[in-house]
C-alpha cells in the first residue's frame, strides 16, 4: 500500500512539472513586472506549436524542436513586452488583464490559421520512450526526464536570482522598482529581459508535453486556468510558492483520481480556498502592508 | 396540384403527364407519383453542425466533408426532384446550451429543412428533446447513446429523431462479443467521464459477464473532457493489475491515452486493448507507428468493410475529392444526406410527417452495407467490424486485420429495451 502510494505520488510530480514551468514564469513576471499575463498559458501554447513545428520539419528530432521552439517564443516575448505591455504598466490592473487576455484569443486564432483547428501529435523519442522499475513498477523514463527538467530549472532560477548580480538586480527591481530605478538600474530593459525569461520557461512546458501529450489550440486556457491556481496558493511573485504550489496541485491530481474521483477537480479549488481564507497573500506571498 | 398558377403551359402539360401516369402506377407502387414532377423547395436546405474545433475537432471537419461529398454528387445529377441541396455548418463545441443554439439558428433564421451531425451524446439529448417542438428532422451522425433511440424516440415518441451512425452497442455489446473470446479474465477501464464513457462501461460490463461468467472488472478510473494527461489513471488502474483495458477515449484524448499508457508499459503487461472508438481515421493517422499491433478497436465504418462496388466507389470519390482516406463520421454523414434525398423523392414533400413515416422502416444502400432504418426507434441497424491494429506499408496510417463480424440485427437491443442490469 505504501508503495502503491509513493508510486501514485510520483507520477503526480511529474505531471506537476509542466504546471511548474508555466506558473514560474507567471510568478516572475508578476513579482517583477507587477503584471498579471493572462496570455502566459498561450506562450505554453505557442512553446508547443513551434516545437511540434520544428519536429516535424527537421524530420523528428526532438531536440532540435526543444531547442528552437522555446527560442522563438521568447523572440514572440520580447515583442510582446516591448510594443504592448510596455504601455500599460502605469495603468489600472483591468486594462492589463485586457490586453493580455486580447492576446489570448490573438494566439488561438493564429494558431488555428496556421497549424488548422484539429489536433496534432508526433512519436515519442526512441531514448525516452522506456522504463525502469520505480517500487517494483515500471516508470516512464520520460516523466524522469520531466522531473529532471523541473528540479534543473528549479535549481537554475535559484542560482540565478540568489546567486548572481542579475538576480540581485532583478530582486531589488522587483521589491522597489522606484529605488532601483533612483540607484542607476535600467529598469525597463530588466522587464523585457525578466519577461523574455518567463515566456521561454512556458515555451519549455508547452515542447515539452508534444512527444506525451496531443497539442491544439486552446491548450493554452486550461493550463492558465491551473497556473493561477498555483501562485494563488504558493503567493505571487514567489518562486518558491510556485514551486510547492505546482506540487501540492499534482498531488492533489494525483491522489484525488485514487481515492476522491468525484472530487478530483474540486480538490485543487479546495485547496485555494483554505489558502485563501488562512493566508490570503499565499503560502509563501508577502503581506501587503 | 392546387397551385397552377405558377406554372406555364409547357409545365402543366408535365405535370398532367406525370399525373397521369401516377395514378397507373400509384396503386402499384403504394406511394403517388404524381409529386415527382414538382419541386418540394429550391434549395433544400440541411444544417450540420459537429465539433469542429479543439482536440475532437477531426470529427467535425471529417462530418463536413461527407455531407459535401454527397451534396457534391446529388446537385451534379439534378438535385432532389430538381432541387439543389443546400448547406451551413456550425461548431457544436460539445456544449448542449451551444447546439441548442445552433439549431434553432438553422431552422428559425437560415430555413433549415434537415438537421445532421452531432458528436456529443449530451448534444444529442439536447438536440433531439428541441426537434418536437422545431419540429423539423434531425439525423445523428455520430452521437451514440442509447438514450437517444430507446428513450427520445421509443418511449417519449419524439419522432423527429433518426440515427444512421451506430448506438452505444457497438461499444458495449459488440464488444463484449470480442472479448469473450480473448484470454483475459480481469478488465479495467479509463474512459470519458460522461454520459457515453458510463453507458458503454456498464453495456460491456453486462453483456461480456453474461456471455463470459468467469470474467471480473477490477478497476475504473474517468477522466473528465479534455484530459491531456492521463498518467495518474493508468497508475490507478494498472495497481489493479488487470488482463485488459477496456477504453472508450476518442479523438485527441485516444492518442495521448494510448501514447502514455505505451510509456507506462501497459501494452506488456497487459494481453488486450480494446477500444471501440480506436478505429477512428484521427485516431490512426494521430498514432501510426505508435498504435500497438495487436490492440482491438473498431468504429463506427471501416473504410475497407464491406468489400462491395458501392464502398470502393465512395472510398474512391472520397479520397478524389478531399485527398484522404473516409473516417466513420464523413460515411455516415455522406449516409444522411442519401437518406435524405431518398426520403424526400420517395415522399415527394416535406411534410415531416410524411418524412417520418417513410424513414421508417426504409432500406439504404450505403457504403458501409445494407442498412434498415428500425421503425420503432429510428434507428439504422448495419454491421461495423472490429479488428486488429496492424502496419501495412501500403497505408499511409494502421489498419485492421482479423477483422470479427458479428450481423448488428443479432446483437443490437431491441424494443422494449428491457432495463440492463
Amino acid at each position: 500500500m505504501v508503495g502503491t502510494l509513493l508510486y501514485q505520488g510520483l507520477v503526480g510530480l511529474s505531471e506537476a512539472m509542466y504546471l511548474w514551468l508555466v506558473a514560474a514564469g507567471l510568478s516572475l513576471i508578476f513579482g517583477v513586472l507587477r503584471i498579471l499575463n493572462f496570455a502566459h498559458g498561450s506562450l505554453f501554447m505557442l512553446g508547443a506549436y513551434l516545437a511540434f513545428y520544428f519536429i516535424r520539419l527537421l524530420g523528428g528530432n526532438f531536440w532540435v524542436g526543444l531547442l528552437l521552439g522555446p527560442m522563438v517564443v521568447a523572440a514572440v516575448g520580447w515583442a510582446l513586452e516591448s510594443f504592448f505591455l510596455r504601455r500599460v504598466y502605469h495603468l489600472d490592473v483591468a486594462f492589463q488583464l485586457l490586453l493580455t487576455f486580447a492576446f489570448v484569443l490573438i494566439f488561438d486564432d493564429l494558431v488555428k490559421l496556421v497549424w488548422g483547428p484539429l489536433y496534432q501529435s508526433v512519436a515519442t523519442p526512441a531514448v525516452l520512450s522506456g522504463a525502469v522499475r520505480v517500487l517494483g513498477r515500471p516508470y516512464p523514463v520520460y516523466n524522469l526526464f520531466i522531473l529532471g527538467v523541473g528540479a534543473l530549472v528549479g535549481l537554475g532560477l535559484w542560482l540565478l536570482l540568489e546567486q548572481t548580480p542579475w538576480g540581485t538586480v532583478v530582486r531589488a527591481a522587483a521589491s522597489d522598482r522606484d529605488m532601483a530605478s533612483a540607484l542607476g538600474v535600467r529598469v525597463p530593459r530588466l522587464y523585457t529581459a525578466v519577461f523574455i525569461f518567463g515566456a521561454w520557461l512556458a515555451a519549455l512546458g508547452g515542447a515539452l508535453s508534444v512527444p506525451v501529450h496531443t497539442i491544439s489550440p486552446g491548450m493554452g486556457e486550461s493550463i492558465i486556468i491551473e497556473a493561477f491556481l498555483v501562485v494563488v496558493i504558493g503567493g505571487l511573485g514567489s518562486l518558491k510558492g510556485a514551486f510547492l504550489g505546482a506540487v501540492l496541485i499534482g498531488l492533489l491530481h494525483a491522489y484525488g483520481i485514487m481515492f476522491l474521483p468525484m472530487f478530483e477537480l474540486a480538490l485543487a479549488y479546495i485547496g485555494m480556498a483554505i489558502v485563501l481564507i488562512i493566508r490570503p497573500w499565499g503560502m509563501f506571498g508577502v503581506r501587503e502592508v | 396540384m392546387s397551385n397552377t398558377r405558377g406554372l406555364n403551359r409547357r409545365d402543366f402539360l408535365k405535370v398532367s403527364v406525370a399525373g397521369a401516369a401516377g395514378v397507373a402506377l400509384g396503386s402499384e407502387l403504394g406511394f403517388p407519383a404524381i409529386v415527382h414532377a414538382a419541386k418540394v423547395k429550391d434549395p433544400i436546405k440541411i444544417g450540420l453542425q459537429g465539433i469542429m474545433s479543439g482536440p475532437l475537432g477531426a470529427y467535425g471537419e471529417y462530418m463536413k466533408k461527407g455531407a459535401t461529398l454527397a451534396m457534391e454528387e446529388i446537385n451534379s445529377k439534378g438535385g432532389v426532384l430538381g432541387s439543389k441541396i443546400e448547406m451551413n455548418f456550425r461548431d457544436e463545441e460539445l456544449k448542449p446550451d451551444v447546439a441548442v443554439k445552433n439549431a434553432r439558428f438553422f431552422v428559425d433564421d437560415w430555413g433549415a429543412d434537415f438537421l445532421i451531425g452531432i458528436d456529443s451524446s449530451g448534444v444529442a439529448l439536447a438536440v433531439g428533446q428541441l426537434m418536437a417542438e422545431l419540429n423539423k428532422i434531425l439525423i445523428v451522425t455520430h452521437a451514440a447513446t442509447e438514450k437517444y433511440n430507446e428513450g427520445l424516440v421509443y418511449q417519449k415518441q419524439i419522432k423527429q429523431c433518426f440515427r444512421v451512425s451506430v448506438p452505444v452497442y457497438q461499444d458495449g455489446i459488440a464488444s463484449a462479443y470480442v472479448a469473450k473470446d480473448l484470454p483475459v479474465k480481469t478488465w479495467a477501464t479509463v474512459s470519458p467521464d460522461y454520459e457515453y464513457g458510463y453507458t458503454s462501461w456498464k453495456m460491456f460490463k453486462y453483456y461480456l459477464k453474461e456471455l463470459r461468467p468467469d470474467v471480473e472488472f477490477v478497476g475504473e478510473s474517468w477522466a473528465k473532457f479534455g484530459t491531456t494527461d492521463f498518467s495518474s489513471h493508468i497508475t490507478k488502474v494498472m495497481a489493479e493489475k488487470p488482463e485488459g483495458i477496456f477504453t472508450t477515449e476518442w479523438g485527441g484524448e485516444a492518442v495521448a491515452f494510448v501514447k502514455q499508457a505505451r510509456l507506462f508499459q501497459v501494452f506488456y503487461q497487459t494481453k488486450a486493448w480494446m477500444n471501440p472508438m480506436g478505429g477512428a481515421m484521427d485516431v490512426l493517422h494521430g498514432l501510426g507507428k505508435e498504435y500497438p499491433d495487436g490492440a482491438w478497436v473498431s468504429s463506427r465504418y471501416w473504410f475497407l468493410y464491406p468489400d462491395t462496388a458501392r464502398n470502393r466507389a465512395f472510398v474512391e470519390a472520397f479520397r478524389k475529392r478531399w485527398n484522404d482516406f473516409p473516417a466513420y463520421v464523413a460515411e455516415t454523414s455522406y449516409t444522411a444526406v442519401y437518406a435524405i434525398k431518398k426520403a424526400v423523392e420517395k415522399a415527394g414533400t416535406l411534410d415531416v410527417q410524411t418524412l417520418i413515416s417513410t424513414l421508417e422502416g426504409m432500406e439504404l444502400d450505403r457504403p458501409a452495407g445494407e442498412c434498415v432504418i428500425r421503425a420503432e426507434d429510428h434507428q439504422a441497424v448495419y454491421t461495423v467490424p472490429w479488428g486488429e491494429i496492424t502496419h501495412d506499408p501500403r497505408y499511409p496510417m494502421p489498419i485492421l486485420r482479423n477483422l470479427k463480424v458479428f450481423p448488428a440485427k443479432e446483437y443490437y437491443r431491441k424494443p422494449p429495451f428491457p432495463p440492463i442490469g
